[in-house]
């Protein structure tokens, strides 16, 4: 089970005063937490180099947690900032599938999880943006693949990945 | 599943030094100090318009600075905030406050007509002259948000890019509208509020690449 946020908060206010032992405890258990909330929205081979990135993240950026605001909002902007990053980089190999991590569910945390969870920035895209952006950069077909599978012509699934992906980052605070 | 190796935790442990949280009168007080910065610039370089405390301002004058100074307000508050990210983070009231300065140039519009707002335009020698000033002090506050922006952690880069722009144009020429004995309503809703529009679009494209991270 992962910390719930009042542990999380007091947690990383001990870490942004140099407490290093409670600061090991706050990444493992972020560690945790960014594994069950990239699941199914980043192939395994690259879950590890972004889950490490994002904990880098939160290292060099941990002064811009306000202590008088929630942690897992903040951790959660900073994972989907990351995330909208990844997609725009990644082309990763057809042959990767997605794994449903079998990871322990916890009522309270699975709800927190959920409003800040990364379909919630997909509800936003129009279905032709999120199919194509699913397809290619998490799934990842070819354009042309994409193209056939969804009948959409080529250059249409790349104006829509554009189009879905500068969405997206506009997204990362506000969809809830 | 694959863990990331403990040795990523052991190194950042390691690295770990108290850092000074970022706090969000920090921000108000350095945008408040930017934009004194701006006035005592304005009184230094143009001179502040002693019409103002004489009662010789029309109510146009402080209608139109006030709604300057409540969208930069706004703006600026809103990008303060942006430096510490955090899903659920809105910039409603500064968008809200930005739709009411648009009643300055409806309004105009609305009062003097296509033809009219030409000759506005066209006959107000001073005009430039307020565009070029309002723009160019709101450069103050505009430097002091991109500080506060690569400080922090902003994740809306073109939000925070917009409202930064935001913020210094309706800074800038409320600064500069203190020193602007001219306070018709065409004036100030044309020259004054152009910087406004002016630099929310010029932030909007050349703030992000300045604040990512």
């Amino acid at each position: 089970m992962i910390a719930d946020e009042k542990e999380m908060a007091a947690m990383m206010a001990a870490a942004q005063k140099g407490d290093a032992g409670t600061y090991r405890a706050l990444l493992a258990e972020v560690q945790l937490w960014l594994e069950r909330f990239y699941r199914k929205r980043v192939a395994p081979a690259q879950l590890d180099d972004l889950v490490q990135e994002v904990m880098m993240a939160v290292h060099a950026k941990r002064a811009t947690w306000d202590p008088t605001r929630a942690f897992y909002p903040w951790l959660a902007a900073i994972a989907r900032y990351r995330w909208v990053d990844h997609l725009r980089k990644v082309y990763r190999s057809a042959e990767d599938e997605l794994a449903d991590y079998d990871a322990p569910e916890d009522s309270e945390e699975e709800a927190v999880m959920a409003r800040m969870s990364l379909e919630r920035l997909f509800v936003h895209l129009p279905e032709k943006q999120s199919e194509v952006i699913e397809l290619v950069k998490i799934e990842g077909l070819s354009i042309a693949e994409a193209s056939k599978k969804t009948g959409q012509s080529e250059s249409l699934v790349k104006v829509n990945i554009h189009r879905g992906l500068k969405k997206l980052s506009a997204l990362v605070e506000k969809a809830e | 599943m694959n863990r990331v190796p403990n040795s990523l935790i052991d190194t950042l442990a390691s690295d770990l030094e108290p850092v000074q949280p970022i706090r969000l009168w920090h921000g108000i007080a350095l945008v408040a100090l930017s934009a004194v910065a701006t006035v005592i610039l304005v009184e230094l370089l143009d001179g502040l318009w002693h019409g103002i405390v004489q009662g010789r301002a029309s109510g146009i004058f402080f209608i139109a600075n006030g709604m300057f100074a409540i969208v930069g307000a706004a703006a600026a508050l809103a990008v303060v905030r942006m430096a510490s990210p955090s899903v659920g983070n809105s910039q409603e009231g500064a968008r809200w406050s930005a739709g009411m300065l648009a009643l300055l140039p409806i309004s105009a519009g609305l009062m003097l007509g296509v033809g009219g707002l030409f000759s506005a335009i066209s006959n107000d020698v001073y005009g430039l002259d307020c565009f070029l000033a309002g723009t160019g002090f709101g450069l103050v506050t505009a430097a002091a948000l991109v500080l506060w922006l690569r400080r922090g952690a902003p994740v809306s880069l073109s939000a925070a890019g917009t409202l930064t722009g935001l913020a210094a144009g309706a800074i800038g020429s409320f600064a500069y509208g203190l020193a602007c004995p001219i306070d018709t309503i065409e004036h100030l809703a044309i020259w004054h509020t152009a910087p406004v529009a002016l630099l929310a679009v010029v932030g909007r494209y050349a703030i992000p690449p300045l604040v990512r991270w």
